[in-house]
C-alpha cells in the first residue's frame, strides 16, 4: 500500500501509486525547465552595496 | 465520529511544493484531538493526477471532504470538488480558507458541489460542523462563520464567527499527516540566504495573526480582524474587507513559550535545521508587544538550545551546523537595529521586506507606513545585523509613472538589489480589488471566474490597475528596468508623452492618486485582549 494517504486509521481500500510511471521523459524535462522560468527574484548583491551614503544607515537613526 | 478526508489542492504548479498547508494541518490536528477519523491527501505535494485522486475518494466512505487554500488554488479546488461530488455523492463537501472567504457568495455560485463554506477562521467553525455531522444534523446556518445552501437553492450566511482569543489552546499542526520525508524535506531549500539555501529539514510555523498595516494590495484571509459583515440593500449579509478610510484589525500572537515549545518539539521529532515564520509581519507583532515578543522568542530560542552552532561559535555556516536558522517578514519602519541584532543572535538568516517601491509619491498612496528613507534605513540595519534583507518590489501601482520607474532603478543600483518586481495585482479581499472590481471584471469580459482562474504569482501580469500603463507597457518596462536600460525607457517616455499629450517637464501621469496620510493607519485596531490601540 502506498503512503499517499496519511491519517489516524486504515482506510477500507488502499490507494495505489500509479501515476509515476506515466510521466514521460519529455514531461519531466518540461516541468523542470518551467521551474527555472517561473517565480520571483529578489536578493541583494552584497558586493555592490554602496555603504555610507547620506540617505542610509546611521544618519537616519 | 466523523470520517474526514482533507485535501490540500495544488498551488503554484510551476514550482516544487515547499509548504505544508499550516491551516489544514491545524484543522486536522483539531479534528483528531476531538476523536474524529482523519486522512489527508496532499494533492499539492504528490501531484499524482486524477486517477490517484479517484482512488482516494473511493478509499473509504467519507462523511466529510474538507479542502481550502488561497485564491490561486481555485482552479485545482474546482476540479477536485467536481470529482468528489460524483464519486462521493453523500459526503459533505466543506470549503474554507482565503479562496472562499474573500468572495463567499460568488464561490458558492461557481462551485455548486460545495455544501458548506467556512468564512474566515476555521478553528471553532470546523469542529462545530463535525459535531453536527456526528449528530446527523444539517442546520449549518446555526453555526457561526458559515455559508450554506437553502432548500430553494439560495445561500445563507450565518453570523460572523468570533476570532479565537486563546491561540495557545491550539494543538500543534498534524505534520505527520503530510509527506515530510517524501516531499517537503527534500524541498526545504529557500534561495533567500546562504542558510536557507543549505536547509535540508525545514518546516514553517505561524506564530501570529494580523497586521496593523493597511497596504492597499493586501488581503488577510478574514483571520486578522480585517473582515466585516454588512447588510446590503436587499437585506442580505455580505462580507467586506478593507475599503478606503475603513479598516479594522485584530492583533493576536502565540506566547513565546508556545512558539519555542513547538519548535523544540518539532526539532526533537524531525531533526529540523530551518524554520520559516509564515506570519504576515513579525515586526508589527513586536511593536504591539511593546518590543517584548521577538526578544523573548529569541531568548527562549537560545535557552532551549536552538541557536545555530555557527552563530554560537562564530564560524562559517555549513550543512553540518547544529541548531535552527529561521526567517520571516519584517517592516521597514517598524524594525530597529537592536531587535535585528537579537534576532540574528538567535539564528535569523533572512527577512522579507515588502519595500514595494522607492518612489516617494507612490509610497504615499499604498498604506504601508514606510517611505523610501525608512526602506533604505532598514535595508542597511538588516545587513549590518548579519541578516539578509529580501527587498520585494512591485510595479504597476495605480499612479506608477516614469519618475517612479527611474527612482526605483536608481535605488536598486545603489543598494545592489537584483529584483524581478511583482506586478501590482488586485487579489480578491484587497482594497484594490474592492475599489477596482468593475475595471478588473471588464478586463475579463465581465467574467470574475475567468479572472480568478488567471491569478497566480504576481510575477505574471493579470488585471492591470495602473492608470498610466497597460499590460504590454508594464511588461516591457519591467524588463527594461531589470536591465537598467535608461535609454530605451527614456525613448519610450517621449513616445508616451506625445500619445498622452503631456509636455516635457510635466509629471508623467494622467492620474492623480488620492493621498490621505491619516488613512495610512488603521483607525480601528483591536488587540486580542479586547483593548484598542493605534500605531
Ligand atoms: C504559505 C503561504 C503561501 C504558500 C502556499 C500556501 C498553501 N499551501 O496554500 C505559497 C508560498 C505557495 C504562497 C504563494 C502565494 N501567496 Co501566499 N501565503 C502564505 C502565508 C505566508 C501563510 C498561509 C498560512 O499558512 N497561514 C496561516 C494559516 C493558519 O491560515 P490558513 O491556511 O488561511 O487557514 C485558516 C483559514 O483560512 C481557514 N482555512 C484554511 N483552509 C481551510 C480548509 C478548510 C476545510 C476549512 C474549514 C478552513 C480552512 O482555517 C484556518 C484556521 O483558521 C500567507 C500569509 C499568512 N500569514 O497567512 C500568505 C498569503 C495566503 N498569500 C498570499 C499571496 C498574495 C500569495 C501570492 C499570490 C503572492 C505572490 N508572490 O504572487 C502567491 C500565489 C502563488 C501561486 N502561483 O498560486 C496572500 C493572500 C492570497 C489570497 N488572495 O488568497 C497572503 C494572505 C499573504 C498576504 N497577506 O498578502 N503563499
Amino acid at each position: 500500500m502506498s503512503n499517499l494517504l496519511k491519517g489516524n486509521f486504515s482506510t477500507k481500500k488502499p490507494v495505489a501509486d500509479i501515476s509515476n510511471e506515466q510521466e514521460t521523459l519529455e514531461q519531466r524535462f518540461e516541468k523542470e525547465a518551467l521551474k527555472k522560468l517561473g517565480g520571483s527574484i529578489a536578493f541583494v548583491a552584497k558586493q555592490e552595496v554602496l555603504w555610507g551614503d547620506e540617505n542610509t544607515s546611521q544618519d537616519d537613526q | 465520529m466523523a470520517k474526514i478526508l482533507f485535501i490540500n489542492p495544488v498551488v503554484r504548479e510551476e514550482d516544487d511544493p515547499r509548504h505544508v498547508p499550516y491551516g489544514i494541518a491545524l484543522l486536522a490536528a483539531i479534528a483528531m484531538r476531538d476523536g474524529h477519523q482523519v486522512q489527508v491527501y496532499d494533492e499539492n505535494a504528490w501531484r499524482k493526477g486524477s486517477e490517484v485522486l479517484e482512488q482516494v475518494f473511493n478509499a473509504d466512505h467519507w462523511d466529510v471532504i474538507a479542502l481550502g487554500g488561497i485564491t490561486t488554488a481555485y482552479g485545482s479546488i474546482k476540479s477536485i470538488v467536481k470529482k468528489a461530488r460524483i464519486i462521493c455523492p453523500h459526503a459533505l463537501i466543506v470549503l474554507g480558507g482565503g479562496v472562499l472567504t474573500s468572495l463567499p457568495r460568488e464561490m458558492m455560485g461557481f462551485l455548486p458541489e460545495v455544501d458548506v463554506g467556512v468564512i474566515g477562521e476555521g478553528f471553532i467553525t470546523f469542529p462545530d460542523i463535525l459535531q453536527k455531522v456526528d449528530a446527523q444534523k444539517a442546520d449549518w446556518q446555526n453555526i457561526d462563520g458559515t455559508i450554506s445552501r437553502t432548500k430553494n437553492d439560495g445561500l445563507v450566511i450565518s453570523s460572523q464567527r468570533a476570532l479565537l482569543d486563546e491561540l495557545d489552546s491550539l494543538p500543534y499542526p498534524a505534520w505527520d499527516l503530510f509527506p515530510l520525508e517524501e516531499v517537503y524535506f527534500p524541498n526545504s531549500q529557500v534561495l533567500f540566504s546562504e542558510e536557507g539555501m543549505l536547509a535540508q529539514r525545514r518546516l514553517d510555523i505561524n506564530a501570529s495573526y494580523g497586521c496593523s498595516l493597511v497596504c492597499r494590495y493586501c488581503y488577510h484571509l478574514g483571520i486578522a480582524g480585517d473582515m466585516k459583515y454588512e447588510t446590503d440593500h436587499h437585506n442580505e449579509l455580505q462580507v467586506s474587507f478593507d475599503q478606503p478610510g475603513n479598516y479594522s484589525r485584530t492583533i493576536r500572537y502565540h506566547s513565546p513559550e508556545y512558539i519555542v515549545g513547538m519548535v523544540k518539539h518539532a526539532h526533537e521529532k524531525y531533526n529540523l535545521d530551518f524554520i520559516g515564520f509564515l506570519d504576515e509581519n513579525l515586526m508589527t507583532m513586536d511593536q504591539y508587544s511593546k518590543r517584548t515578543w521577538l526578544k523573548e522568542i529569541c531568548r527562549l530560542w537560545i535557552e532551549n538550545g536552538l541557536q545555530p552552532a555557527c552563530i554560537h561559535d562564530d564560524i562559517e555556516h555549513d550543512e553540518n551546523c547544529k541548531g535552527i536558522h529561521w526567517s520571516g517578514t519584517s517592516h521597514a519602519t517598524l524594525c530597529n537595529p537592536e531587535t535585528l541584532k537579537i534576532m540574528r543572535e538567535a539564528g535569523c538568516s533572512h527577512l522579507i521586506y515588502g519595500y514595494e517601491s522607492f518612489s516617494p509619491h507612490v509610497m504615499k498612496t499604498i498604506g504601508k507606513g514606510a517611505t523610501p528613507k525608512t526602506n533604505m534605513r532598514s535595508f542597511f540595519w538588516t545587513l549590518e545585523s548579519g541578516i539578509r534583507p529580501i527587498p520585494n518590489q512591485i510595479i504597476g501601482f495605480p499612479n506608477e509613472d516614469f519618475q517612479a520607474i527611474y527612482e526605483n532603478m536608481q535605488a536598486w543600483k545603489k543598494l545592489g538589489i537584483v529584483v524581478k518586481p511583482f506586478f501590482a495585482t488586485p487579489y480578491p479581499g484587497s482594497e484594490w480589488f474592492t475599489v477596482y472590481r468593475q475595471w478588473i471584471e471588464e478586463q475579463y469580459e465581465g467574467d470574475l471566474e475567468k479572472y480568478i482562474l488567471d491569478l497566480g504569482d504576481a510575477t505574471r501580469i493579470t488585471a492591470v490597475i495602473s492608470h498610466n500603463f497597460n499590460a504590454v507597457e508594464l511588461l516591457g518596462l519591467r524588463d527594461l528596468m531589470m536591465n537598467f536600460d535608461y535609454k530605451r525607457i527614456e525613448e519610450y517616455e517621449q513616445y508616451w508623452r506625445k500619445n498622452h499629450n503631456i509636455p516635457d517637464g510635466a509629471p508623467s501621469t494622467i492620474f492623480q492618486a488620492p493621498v490621505n496620510n491619516a488613512s495610512q493607519k488603521t483607525g480601528n485596531i483591536r488587540l486580542a485582549n479586547g483593548t484598542t490601540g493605534s500605531r
